[in-house]
């Protein structure tokens, strides 16, 4: 069986990259992938954890966790992608450091 | 399903649309907004016919003999909360009957509105991670949207991008935490992690709440992640900002006040010395970068960011008194940035300007409006007859009993600080008017001015008789066990 260590050393990987993601892209939509690399990360962590609190026992708190916290990212996802095409209406790009109006 | 006032606000959230969709072709256009005010008033009494039993003991629901099963628990600090937070939304519904009236999709924006205070109060309702989480994502999601919603224009859509994206960074922090914790302790519910995490240390729990802290910091808008808050604020609809300013940001307050004083035990995690340092940087930068905007909304927004610091202090001290002056202080604060936004929004209605240098004269056009906006500006100040005062005396006081008398002084100076902003907003008001469309500007309108006199009353009243609001808020903070 894979240590649970893996998982989680998988799970920070994952955390990261997204991060890494979001600081460094430019495009809007490559910042909408970094933030569900990010949720699913945390997603990632919560089934390990679920299936290694005891020997052959499935904590079914932890997956209607993650079953929810998938349907929020789809609606992250959806309401981001929403503003975006809005975004690229008003300002033609969909380079995140072109929209510039709010700053003085 | 979730406790009376949360169920009916969200089954009018619900049918909302219906409502719009039906009335869409009436020449009465704010049908929609009456449906919501009704609703909101349904709702708080529902949760005034509760309040009394709950402030003797938690309501659970669903009612169950285990209880560690029950999902939402309604103490006298989710009262405290849910009082406010129905409040609010009522004067911004009643605001926006008139304000948003010329906007299309009115029905989707009272929609919204309703659940973004559904998410709020199921926030403060939450008794595990769990439900916390996705009444936290329906309020996120909500707000958003809301703060883009006149989305012909770039700078809502801009602001509104920049939101969803750092609050969804703060919302997979917050959900990567709690799995973290999931892990430590294998439940969610707050009453069992308690008892497991009691005296618990290590590397991990200080990862878990520093993850969970971020996911809360950015909604809280404390500083170093505070950098959606201005653009946000000054792009959104003045009564949304007013909304965000009053209520969103501070149920990030009050879930690090739920989570680090019932759950974590701040004094093993150490984080009262953290607390007391974000909370000097949050008002210094807050009240220096508010003395240097022109814009009405970004000065108020910056302020907003002080007040935040303000309530830091509570958490950082600690105690009981600290705690109390922090819930007395959200409940203040909303009153107060409540009525300056309206106000702000009232000007812009009126004016379709809101720099300091555009507004100079306003004031002799627009008397009550003026009155009610010095009001909420002074008790932002706090001075000594209007509620601010009081609640920043509280804090002051309970930095000095916690030994921490550098943080009061830190309010004190910061308060001097924040009136040399507030004072120059007040003297552009009542001086000369220079430019010639002053000249025709009218007084804001009835139905607008109805919910910034009741609050001004409010902030005039609870400044002069505070007793009964702070023995609410004491009860309130008796709720949190690591209170020292």
């Amino acid at each position: 069986m894979i240590r649970l260590e893996y998982f989680i050393a998988l799970a920070f990987a994952l955390y990261f990259v997204g991060l890494y993601c979001l600081a460094t892209k430019r495009n809007m939509i490559r910042l909408v992938l970094g933030i569900e690399i990010l949720i699913n990360a945390a997603n990632l962590n919560f089934i390990a954890f679920s299936a290694y609190r005891a020997e052959g026992f499935v904590d079914p708190l932890a997956h209607s966790t993650v079953i929810i916290s998938i349907a929020v990212a789809g609606c992250v996802s959806a309401a981001a992608l929403a503003l975006i095409v809005y975004a690229y209406k008003h300002y033609g790009t969909l380079d995140i450091r072109k929209l510039r109006q709010l700053r003085e | 399903m979730f406790s009376p006032p949360l169920d009916i606000i969200l089954l009018f959230a619900v049918t909302t649309p219906m409502v719009g969709w039906c009335t869409s072709k009436s020449r009465f256009k704010s049908f929609c907004g009456l449906y919501v005010i009704i609703g909101l008033s349904i709702s708080a009494y529902a949760l005034y016919s509760i309040l009394h039993e709950a402030l003797v003991s938690p309501v659970r629901i669903p009612v169950s003999i285990d209880y560690l099963r029950s999902s939402l628990k309604i103490d006298a600090l989710g009262v405290f909360m849910a009082a406010t937070i129905i409040a609010i939304g009522i004067f911004t519904a009643i605001y926006s009957l008139r304000f948003m009236a010329k906007d299309v999709g009115i029905s989707l924006y009272y929609t919204l509105l309703m659940f973004m205070i559904a998410g709020m109060i199921g926030v403060v309702f939450a008794n595990d991670f769990f439900t916390l989480f996705i009444f936290w994502e329906l309020m996120s999601i909500s707000s958003y949207i809301l703060v883009a919603f006149r989305k012909h224009n770039p700078e809502p859509v801009e602001a509104g991008l920049k939101y969803l994206v750092m609050g969804a960074v703060g919302s997979a922090s917050l959900l990567f935490g709690i799995s973290l914790i999931y892990g430590l302790a294998g439940t969610l519910n707050f009453e069992a992690l308690a008892s497991a995490l009691a005296g618990a240390k290590g590397s991990w729990l200080y990862l878990a709440s520093l993850l969970v802290f971020i996911g809360f910091g950015i909604k809280a808008a404390i500083v170093p992640l505070h950098a959606w808050l201005p653009d946000a604020y000054s792009a959104a609809p003045s009564s949304i900002s007013a909304i965000l300013s009053a209520v969103v940001t501070e149920t990030g307050i009050y879930a690090l006040c739920r989570i680090f004083f019932a759950i974590f035990n701040p004094a093993l995690v150490e984080w009262p010395i953290i607390f007391a340092i974000l909370s000097v940087i949050t008002m210094a930068f807050g009240n220096i970068v508010a003395l240097l905007q022109m814009d009405l909304k970004r000065l108020l927004a910056y302020s907003s960011l002080g007040h935040i610091g303000y309530m830091l202090v509570g958490l950082a001290a600690g105690n009981q008194l600290g705690l109390t002056g922090t819930i007395l202080h959200i409940f203040n604060h909303a009153l107060m940035k409540g009525v300056a936004f309206l106000c702000v929004g009232a000007i812009i209605y009126r004016l379709g300007a809101g720099r300091l240098d555009e507004i100079a004269g306003v004031g002799r056009k627009m008397p009550i409006t003026t009155v009610a906006f010095g009001i909420s500006l002074f008790a932002l100040t706090g001075m000594p007859p209007l509620n601010g005062f009081i609640s920043e005396l509280t804090l002051f006081m309970a930095s000095v009993q916690a030994g921490m008398a550098w943080l009061g002084i830190a309010i004190v100076l910061n308060s001097a600080l924040s009136a040399g902003y507030y004072l120059r907003v007040i003297r552009a008001l009542i001086q000369p008017a220079k430019s010639k469309e002053i000249k025709n500007v009218k007084e804001t309108p009835a139905l607008m001015l109805i919910p910034i006199c009741i609050m001004t009353i409010f902030i005039l009243l609870f400044g002069i008789w505070p007793d009964p609001i702070l023995e609410f808020a004491r009860k309130a903070a008796a709720v949190l066990p690591y209170a020292t």
